[in-house]
This record gives structure tokens, C-alpha cells and sequence, in this order.
């Protein structure tokens, strides 16, 4: 059956694709790999729900099945949720039907039978819209549209036996512990960067967090390379996108690829020691000067509001 | 074990763009190249997964005369020979026909047992090419790792997902693409630097290549790019000692309405 497909191994994000993808006027067709997602994806009502059952549990091996599929339907679209696997396999199916791939899709837009879809570029710093031409494959970040609950159509659901590539073996898997706020959701943010020397040094960004009754993001840097905090809360444009009322950058130098993640905020203050810093052009307010002098001011004269 | 491929794109370096504030229009020209900055890992641990299994690495990239900087900024970094596929086509390349000239050149290349790229580009960021190479070389593909180690002719890596660690192996030869944390990746010194300008470049012209028709052509078509507009007040507190910026900051904090 012609019509656009969607994959995501993220229940919610395949839900926001399904709805998504309604706005085509196209058959909507679901692909999965278990019985137990392509039941709670019937909620959200595509036409069909394609359940591919294949030997190898790792959801990667699955690309060419559904190459397959979408070349047997005649499918006019691939919608892959832009999660690490949706990624891969988005990309490896793409090559296997020599289709362009339109990444981390922030818009997606249907007009006159034919797909263009609008993803950043540099960092954030630019914006490109792009137009398929022929099969299509995008992928989708969460969050992009709204999942919506659709008891009006009854979807049918076919299973198929397919095979799996049996090269990649997954042996084990372990849980990354969240020890992050959620900072999609907080007002007040606080955010470390490379400026802190030491990781003991990070008391000073917890003390005005407090002072502010805000939560403490950082960058990449501080997460991945030193390891300082946990990589939910670095921001950016790999990381947590945020919108606070008030966010305060302390030795953060101000890369697009940090501060895309920030420029929906309301204030933005930058605290650097370095004048010709990024971070004071993309900030409201900005202080030359050292964060270990400044931000313990700071937190003092918040106390004392 | 044989060679160990890393893949690497040049690019313009985001910090030189110039975005017109009133059209956004984006200018390029003045922007100088830089070798990819998770490429720069990727080049390290292909480094670093040659030397641990006793072979050679060999940097590869598609780019146009521009590139030719990128190679011995490439070489300086560990790899005994450098591959260019060299065409001004790759100037507005889209993932569909980088993977096609890598995967092209990869199998002219013929010895290989790991292909290395790194998550993303800089530019881009579009997280396809390695996969797609993997697709396309029909060899297994593990994305997003963050460690990996090799033990004969199996590959064994850790990646990352949104909420997990998952341990994956494979027979080689793979294409892993890799973190930027897997290792960092160090500054050449000036002896590197001078030795990385002596090794040997093998350049590849596209009609070298085995490719089919439409291999070199886009499948989509930019209908626009333009620059982002982060328009903010930018008032800089520069004044006074330490004490008198944050009592700055606070009064213009307040009147904000954000305290
Ligand atoms: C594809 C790609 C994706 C990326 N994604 C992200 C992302 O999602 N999030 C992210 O954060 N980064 C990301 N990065 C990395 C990003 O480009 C920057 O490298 C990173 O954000 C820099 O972190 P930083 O500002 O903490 O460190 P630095 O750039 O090292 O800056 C440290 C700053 O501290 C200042 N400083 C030093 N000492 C003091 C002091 N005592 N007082 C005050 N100021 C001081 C310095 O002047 C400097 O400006 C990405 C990069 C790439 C290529």
C-alpha cells in the first residue's frame, strides 16, 4: 500500500510521526517489531500496522526488511523518529533504496504532492529547507508535533516473518541512571562550562542555584569530556533544549552548538572572564569578569533581594 | 588484521560564517576550512584501534581542491597515507552521494577491517554517512559507540542510546561511527605536523571510482538556506569592580521582571 511509513522504537515520538504524517492526506502506515508496540500504537490510529517479527532482537538489523517493505508497498515516505536507532536505521535504509535522508527534521511539510522538510545546519547558526525527490526518508526529533489519540479509524494489523541481519549482536544493555533535573521544564537555569577549574569548584554554581531556585545545566564539555555531570543535564543542540525565564552562563564561551539550546529563554546572562567571548553576542546581559568572583557576589545579592 | 579507514569531511568553520542581519543571507566565502570536529576523535580512535591490532590507518575524505589543507592537517594526526576523492561536487553533497564516492573509494581502496567515521559532521550534522557506508558495503554498522576494542576478528563496542549503554558486537570488517567521547583527540605537535606533510596522498578523480549513474547527484534539492537570527540585548556590564556589575546585573535583572 502506498502511503508514508513510520518507524520510531520511542512509542510516543511513533505517535507524534503518525500525526504528522495524517497532515500528507496519505495512507499512514506504522512499522514495528513487536506485538506488544504495535498495540499501543493502534491509540494513535494509522491505517496499518506493519509488525515485522525477525531472529535478531537488535532493532538495527531490521534496515533491510524494511527497505523491503517500503519498495513492496510502493511507499512514498520513510518517517523515522530521530532517536539513536531511528538515526542508523533511517540512514541504512535510505542507502539500501538510494534515497535522499533529511535529518533531525524540525518542520516537515506536505504541498502539492511533494516533501520538503527545514533542518539546522551549523550548529544552529543557519537553517536549510529541503525537497525530496522520489521515495524520501526523514528524521524526526521528539517533540516536534503532538501525538494525538485517534479512536476514529480501526488500524489493520499485519505481522511478517523477515529476515534480520544476523551480523550485529547485541549482548548486553545497562540502564544510564538519570541523576539530572529536567531542565526542558525549569524556569531558572544555571549552566557550568569550561571556565570551572576543578569539579569541586561546581559548589559555586549549585550555591546561586540556590540563591535563585534554579537548576544547574553545563555544556558538552563538562559532561562528556570531564565527566563532571551527567550528560542529561548538558545543553544544546545534542543535548537539552531549554527555555528558562532566566539563564545564567558561567564560563561558557557561547559556541552556536551550546547556545542553540538556550535561545528560547527570556534572559540570557553571560559570566566570562574573556571580553571578546561568543557568549556576550548571544546574551542579554553580560559580565566581564571571574566567575569565582562573580558568581559567589551573585548569589549574595539574590539572598539579600 | 588489515587497514583501518577513518573518514573525515573539511569544513567551514561555523565561526567565520557571516549572517546578514537584515536578509540573513549567509556568506561562506570568507570562512576558512577545518577538518570536522568529532572527525578529529574519529581520527584517534581509528589511531588508536590500528595500533592495538598491529596495522595501518589510512584517513579518506571526499572534498573538493579545498580539502588539500585537510589532508596534512589529517596525516599529522597518526594515519600513514591519506585518500582524496577529489571534485568540486562535494561542496553541496548531500549524504546520499558522500556515502556513495567514501563507499566507492573504500572498495578501490580494497583492504580494509574497520571503517571509522564520526557521529556527525560539524556542518551538517546530519548523522548518515556512516551508516549509509555500512549499507552500501553490505558490512555490519555500529552507530553512536563511546568505546570499543577489538580482540581477532571481532569488534566489541558500548554505545550510547538516549537512556542506555548497550554492549554490541560484530564481525569485522564494520563501520562503527563514533562519540566525540570515545577518546580526545589530541594537537598534533610541530613533528607531526611536518611529518603528516610528507606522506603519501593517493587523489581520486571521480571517473576513477566505480559508481552507477546518479551516484553523483543530490536526492534533494536545497530550496533554501539562511542564517537564524539570535537577536538579544547584548549589554555588556563592564564597569566598575566586581561589586558594582553584580548590583548591575541585579537592578537590570528585576526590572526584566525575572527575580
Ligand atoms: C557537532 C557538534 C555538536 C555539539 N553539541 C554541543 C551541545 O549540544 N552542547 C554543548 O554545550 N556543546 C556542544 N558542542 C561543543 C561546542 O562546540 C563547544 O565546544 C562547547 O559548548 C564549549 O563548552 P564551554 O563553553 O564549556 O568551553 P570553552 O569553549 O572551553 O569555554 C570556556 C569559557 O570559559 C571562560 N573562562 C575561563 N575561565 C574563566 C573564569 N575564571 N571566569 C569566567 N570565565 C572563564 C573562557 O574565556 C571561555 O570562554 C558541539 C560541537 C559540535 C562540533
Amino acid at each position: 500500500m502506498a502511503g508514508v511509513y513510520v518507524y520510531s522504537d520511542n512509542t510516543e515520538l511513533c505517535g507524534e510521526l503518525i500525526a504528522l504524517a495524517r497532515t500528507s492526506e496519505q495512507e499512514v502506515c506504522a512499522v514495528t517489531m513487536s506485538d506488544q508496540q504495535g498495540s499501543e500504537l493502534a491509540k494513535y490510529g494509522p491505517d496499518t500496522i506493519f509488525v515485522l517479527k525477525g531472529q535478531n532482537h537488535a532493532a538495527e538489523s531490521y534496515s533491510g526488511a524494511i527497505a523491503k517493505l517500503l519498495t513492496d508497498q510502493d511507499a512514498s515516505l520513510f518517517l523515522a523518529g530521530a532517536t539513536v536507532r531511528g538515526r542508523d536505521i533511517a540512514a541504512q535504509v535510505a542507502a539500501k533504496m538510494k534515497a535522499g535522508l533529511i535529518s533531525e527534521a524540525g518542520s516537515v511539510n506536505f504541498c502539492n504532492g511533494k516533501i520538503s522538510a527545514a533542518r539546522y545546519m551549523y550548529g544552529g547558526l543557519t537553517e536549510q529547507v529541503e525537497e525530496g525527490k522520489g521515495l524520501t526518508v526523514i528524521t524526526v526529533p521528539s517533540g516536534r508535533y503532538a501525538a494525538v489519540n485517534n479512536d476514529s479509524v480501526k488500524s489493520v494489523v499485519v505481522s511478517m516473518t523477515v529476515d534480520t541481519d544476523p551480523r550485529i549482536k547485541i549482548t548486553g544493555s545497562s540502564p544510564i541512571v538519570k541523576e539530572g533535573a529536567d531542565l526542558s521544564k525549569a524556569g531558572r537555569i544555571v549552566c557550568v562550562g569550561m571556565g570551572f577549574d576543578k569539579k569541586e569548584d561546581l559548589v559555586i554554581a549549585h550555591k546561586l542555584a540556590e540563591a535563585l531556585g534554579a537548576e544547574v545545566g553545563c555544556t558538552r564539555c563538562i559532561a562528556e569530556d570531564r565527566g563532571w555531570m551527567p550528560a542529561e543535564t548538558y545543553i544544546g543542540i545534542s543535548g537539552a533544549v531549554v527555555k528558562p525565564d532566566l539563564y545564567i552562563a558561567l564560563g561558557v564561551s557561547g559556541q552556536i552548538q551550546h547556545t542553540f539550546g538556550v535561545r528560547d529563554s527570556k534572559i540570557i546572562v553571560g559570566v566570562n572572564n574573556n571580553e571578546k567571548a561568543t557568549i556576550f553576542g548571544v546574551s542579554d546581559y553580560g559580565i566581564v569578569g571571574d566567575l569565582y568572583e562573580i558568581a559567589p557576589l551573585l548569589a549574595d545579592a539574590i539572598k539579600n533581594i | 588484521m588489515s587497514n583501518v579507514i577513518v573518514c573525515f569531511k573539511w569544513v567551514k568553520a561555523e565561526d567565520d560564517l557571516r549572517i546578514d542581519p537584515a536578509t540573513l543571507a549567509v556568506d561562506l566565502s570568507k570562512a576558512k576550512g577545518k577538518i570536522s570536529d568529532y572527525d578529529r576523535n574519529a581520527i584517534e580512535a581509528a589511531r588508536i584501534a590500528s595500533e592495538s591490532a598491529g596495522s595501518e590507518t589510512i584517513a579518506l575524505t571526499f572534498g573538493s581542491n579545498d580539502a588539500k589543507t585537510a589532508l596534512k592537517d589529517a596525516l599529522s594526526r597518526g594515519p600513514k597515507q591519506a585518500f582524496w576523492v577529489n571534485d568540486v561536487s562535494a561542496e553541496n553533497a548531500d549524504g546520499f552521494v558522500t556515502a556513495n564516492m567514501l563507499a566507492a573509494a573504500i572498495r578501490k581502496i580494497g583492504s580494509y577491517s574497520l571503517i571509522v567515521c564520526g557521529e556527525g559532521a560539524a556542518d551538517t550534522y546530519a548523522h548518515q554517512v556512516g551508516p549509509r557506508i555500512g549499507a552500501l558495503l553490505d558490512i555490519p554498522v555500529i552507530s553512536f559507540v563511546k568505546e570499543m576494542r577489538i580482540e581477532g576478528s571481532r569488534l566489541y563496542a558500548v554505545r550510547k542510546l538516549e537512556d542506555s549503554l548497550e554492549q554490541v558486537e560484530a564481525d569485522l570488517p564494520a563501520v562503527v561511527t563514533v562519540l566525540p567521547e570515545i577518546n580526545p583527540a589530541p594537537i598534533p605537535g610541530l613533528k607531526a605536523v611536518l611529518e603528516g606533510g610528507k606522506k603519501p596522498v593517493t587523489e581520486f578523480k571521480i571517473q576513477d571510482l566505480d559508481l552507477e549513474d546518479g551516484d553523483t547527484s543530490r536526492k534533494t534539492d536545497v530550496v533554501s538556506f539562511k542564517g537564524c537570527s539570535m537577536s538579544r540585548k547584548k549589554i555588556l556590564i563592564n564597569e566598575g569592580d566586581a561589586k558594582e556589575k553584580v548590583t548591575a546585573l541585579v537592578a537590570a535583572l528585576k526590572k526584566e521582571g525575572v527575580l
